[in-house]
């Protein structure tokens, strides 16, 4: 329009000349021309040594939107040349103010050639947003090409700027972000009549700090450097895309990356498909300095996957899991371990079907909290949700589930449909023994929970080295098992069936065994526990008791272990009915089971019994019911005011020991058990 | 006439197996006093000066499900069970485990408390309430530090409620330690009241 305006001018110009003298002034006053009203026009054109020279003036010119009305236009050609079909300006200035734009003082160069349909603009020093910005235009017949460039762009400026061209929608958006830093511009543009060829575009951002309202991206003082081309061919834009980020850092909701120390790049090409809304994205490599190389390819919009493939390359997984795996893992049981190890992935999605192939290589998992270690894992993880068979194979050398060491052992499996199933039994080699796994199969529909059973069979455990890895004193036997099925669901290990324990030449049976939350901040664990025909002078040897004959049936049922300390259980244990060994026990066992009915050692051999070894007993027993950190004790029968915990009989010399305390501290007993040593005697009838 | 002698003693005795009602009161002011050891032992001197605690605030009582008018005639008839205020221990290897985590995480929490970083959530946990208090790098150890402080309150609620014999006291307990929590805090926390934040 501009231009236009221009020829138009320099033809009343040239009416002018007509009067043959060397300056001509023109008042027109006010003058349209189309959509174009000017008020107050005044030229003023000489004839200097370089040519023509021309100056304009007006108080105010009404164009077309965008521009709307300017007033103090002021237009100075130096050099003004017009031909019949070349019109020229070179050096030229022209200032004036809009609303928008303000002041402006800008330099220019023209040339339009009308009959060739030949026009060319370069415009210096274009103010907006308070940056300079320098435009270059080439119009030939019906191609047109724009070059734009400008210096740092303050960005809060240039939104406030822009949002008067913006649509409300866009504006209310960009409104809930904080802005700040500064942007630097390059665009070429190439077009045809009403529509664009190709654009090619260059931003450089430095100190650049975004922040959404509630903080979940953010970037601080990011330097970035974009390079973007999009291609017109329609109905399909195809375009490339270049992004490098090496300044500054960034936060998007769980990730952090500091740029400045681990350098993010971006290239990618695709296309747009306008008419089906579908982007395509493809050869996408994503690149984050040291830490990982991510290769992918896509098809679909931004609601939906058509297809979707992801490859990250053998990669260090010590990095990997700092960086972009324990961010998405916090609140897990996984979310503060240590990993060495190298990590490949291989994942494909067709709509909402996907499988993905995880590789691990010698890699080694330690955790903090010291529940659980793998060491020198390699092998593949196969997952799919479909009707596609995926293959695992996992071995690792050793490891450990809190304090029990598990062997090398490998598993075979292979996942379809959202479920995992071995492909032959899976053997955990534990302590000395192993937890052999049949029918293993884990389940996982997308947005539930995780579930897996089996059944097994524990081969026999030796309890010295069961007693060995648990700190406990040595005990002798063999822990074995039948197990028919184990199901978890919900953070609940379900163990149906009973686990054998060969103890001390009885047999004790564990059953209804529960795990709640095995890895959670308070594990707890429930049980029952019957007891059959413990050999108490074994029993009494392995915990240096003093010496006890005789068998001991027992129940221990409501048994809880929180955090793996027992908090509750109903415990009973006494000499079996009808129990026909020989049933002798020791001065000094008399004394501990008489501190640990509440009483005091000691008293025996202040008296005329201590010159008798043993004693002959009918029946021993003690029961304790613990809650709340108290144990209410009792034993194998009532007396006035006490109970039985050892009732003489058979061959003298025999001998009681009654407990008084009902109510004993559980802390108390424990120390009692440990040390048995504080006394106020037992009675001695 | 038999079988309506039959009958009759069949109903009789079915109302009288299920006419008891089963008044279990969680007993508030010795959960509010459990909580109040539990939050200054891990807040320490950062809580607020102890104030009077208003007993049997609030009184849950747990009731077999709709009294049916043959229950509430009954009742009449055989006096309900009288329920007794029982004390709330705190006092197991799991709580006092619990209780010295949260204690040692306090030191990393506290300055966040004070930033707004973190507030006090009405149901007893904590959560991250103004994320850009806290430094880009250390957003995810603070939400950490979060996530599993959230864990192990859940787990003392639920210990504490399991280790005195009533599992189902376990949201009683939380909505008890979610008050004293916020009665506790320091001024210049913050914490949620209706839905909304205020501060202390």
């Amino acid at each position: 329009m501009l231009t236009r305006c221009l020829i138009i001018i320099c033809g009343l110009f040239f009416l002018a000349l007509a009067n043959a003298s060397d300056s001509v002034k023109m008042a027109i006053g006010d003058w349209s021309f189309e959509n174009v009203v000017a008020e107050n026009l005044n030229f003023d054109i000489t004839i200097g040594a370089q040519g023509f020279e021309l100056t304009a003036q007006a108080d105010s010119l009404q164009l077309a939107a965008p521009v709307g009305r300017i007033t103090d236009l002021k237009l100075h050609c130096n050099k003004l040349s017009f031909r019949v079909d070349k019109l020229s300006c070179e050096s030229g200035q022209i200032s004036f103010k809009q609303h928008d734009l303000g002041l402006q003082n800008i330099v220019f160069n023209l040339i339009a050639m009308p009959e060739n349909d030949h026009y060319q603009i370069n415009i210096t020093g274009l103010k907006l947003a308070a940056a300079q910005f320098n435009l270059n235009a080439n119009i030939e017949g019906n191609h047109w090409q724009v070059s734009v460039d400008s210096d740092l762009v303050y960005l809060p400026s240039l939104i406030s700027f822009l949002s008067s061209y913006l649509s409300e929608q866009v504006v209310h958006s960009v409104a809930e972000w904080s802005v700040d830093g500064h942007i630097k511009l390059s665009a070429d543009i190439n077009g045809q009549d009403g529509h664009f060829d190709n654009i090619t575009l260059k931003l450089a951002t430095s100190l650049l700090n975004l922040s959404d309202e509630p903080g979940q991206y953010v970037t601080e003082d990011v330097a970035t450097l974009l390079a973007f081309e999009l291609i017109n061919k329609q109905p399909t834009w195809q375009w490339k895309a270049e992004v490098n980020i090496d300044e500054g850092q960034g936060y998007a909701e769980p990730v952090f990356i500091d740029f400045s120390s681990t350098p993010v790049s971006f290239i990618a090409e695709g296309s747009w498909q306008q008419d089906e809304s579908k982007l395509t994205i493809k050869k996408a490599l994503f690149e984050q300095e040291s830490i990982v190389q991510i290769r992918g390819d896509f098809v679909g919009n931004i609601e939906y996957i058509n297809q979707l493939n992801v490859v990250v390359e053998q990669t260090d997984i010590a990095l990997l899991y700092q960086h972009w795996l324990q961010p998405f893992l916090v609140g897990t049981a996984i979310d503060d371990i240590a990993l060495y190890g190298q990590f490949s992935l291989d994942y494909q999605q067709q709509a909402d079907d996907y499988h993905l192939s995880l590789g691990v290589d010698k890699v080694f998992i330690d955790d903090h909290g010291g529940r659980f270690s793998i060491d020198s894992l390699s092998g593949m993880i196969g997952w799919s949700n479909y009707h596609y068979l995926v293959q695992t194979d996992l071995v690792w050398q050793s490891g450990y589930i809190y304090a029990i060491p598990i062997g090398q052992s490998q598993i075979k499996a292979q996942a379809e449909s959202s479920s995992l199933v071995l492909l032959e039994p899976w053997q955990l080699p534990i302590l000395d023994g192993e937890l052999q796994l049949n029918e293993f199969s884990l389940h996982r529909p997308d947005g539930e929970h995780l579930k897996w059973t089996f059944d097994g069979l524990l081969t026999p455990i030796s309890m010295e080295s069961l007693s060995l890895a648990l700190e406990w004193p040595l005990l002798h036997g063999k822990l074995s098992g039948v197990i028919p099925r184990v199901s978890y669901a919900d953070k609940h290990i379900q163990v149906d069936g009973a686990l054998l324990v060969k103890l001390f030449d009885g047999t004790t049976i564990i059953r209804d065994l529960q795990l709640n939350a095995p890895f959670g901040a308070l594990p707890q664990l429930s049980a029952n526990v019957d007891l059959t025909g413990l050999d108490l002078e074994l029993l009494t040897q392995t915990f240096d008791f003093g010496k006890i004959t005789g068998k001991l049936d027992g129940t221990m049922t409501n048994l809880r272990l929180s955090n793996w300390q027992p908090v509750q259980f109903d415990a009973h244990f006494a000499t079996p009915d009808g129990d026909r060994s020989r049933r002798r026990i020791s001065q000094k066992a008399v004394d501990n089971l008489s501190q640990i009915g509440g009483g005091a050692g000691g008293l025996l051999s202040r008296s005329f019994l201590r010159f008798f070894e043993d004693f002959s007993y009918q029946r021993l027993g003690l029961s304790c019911q613990l809650r709340n950190e108290v144990c209410e004790m009792s034993g194998v029968g009532e007396t006035e005011q006490g109970y039985y915990i050892v009732k003489g009989g058979g061959l003298p010399p025999r001998i009681n020991v009654v407990g008084y305390t009902r109510r004993v501290d559980w802390p108390d007993l424990i120390e009692r058990l440990k040390a048995v040593s504080q006394s106020s005697g037992p009675v001695v009838q | 006439m038999k079988l309506f002698k039959w009958l009759t003693a069949g109903i009789m005795g079915v109302m009288l197996v299920s006419c008891v009602t089963i008044n279990i009161y969680f007993p508030a002011a010795a959960a509010e006093k459990a909580a109040d050891r539990i939050i200054e032992d891990v807040w320490g001197p950062e809580t607020t000066p102890k104030e009077s605690t208003t007993p049997e605030e609030q009184q849950s009582s747990f009731n077999l499900p709709e009294k049916s008018l043959v229950l509430t005639v009954l009742n009449w008839l055989v006096s309900p069970v009288e329920a007794a205020e029982v004390n709330i221990n705190i006092s197991s290897p799991a709580i006092n485990t619990l209780q010295s985590q949260m204690k040692a995480r306090h030191s990393h929490l506290k300055t966040h408390y004070a930033s707004g970083a973190i507030g006090l959530t009405a149901d007893g946990l904590i959560t991250i309430r103004d994320a850009k208090a806290i430094p880009l790098k250390s957003r995810n150890s603070v939400k950490r530090l979060v996530a599993d402080e959230n864990k192990d309150r859940k787990a003392l609620y639920a210990e504490i409620a399991r280790a005195n014999g009533h599992p189902e006291w376990r949201a009683d307990i939380q909505s008890t330690f979610a008050r004293r929590w916020v009665k506790k805090a320091a001024k210049g926390w913050w914490y949620q009241n209706g839905g909304s934040w205020q501060v202390k």
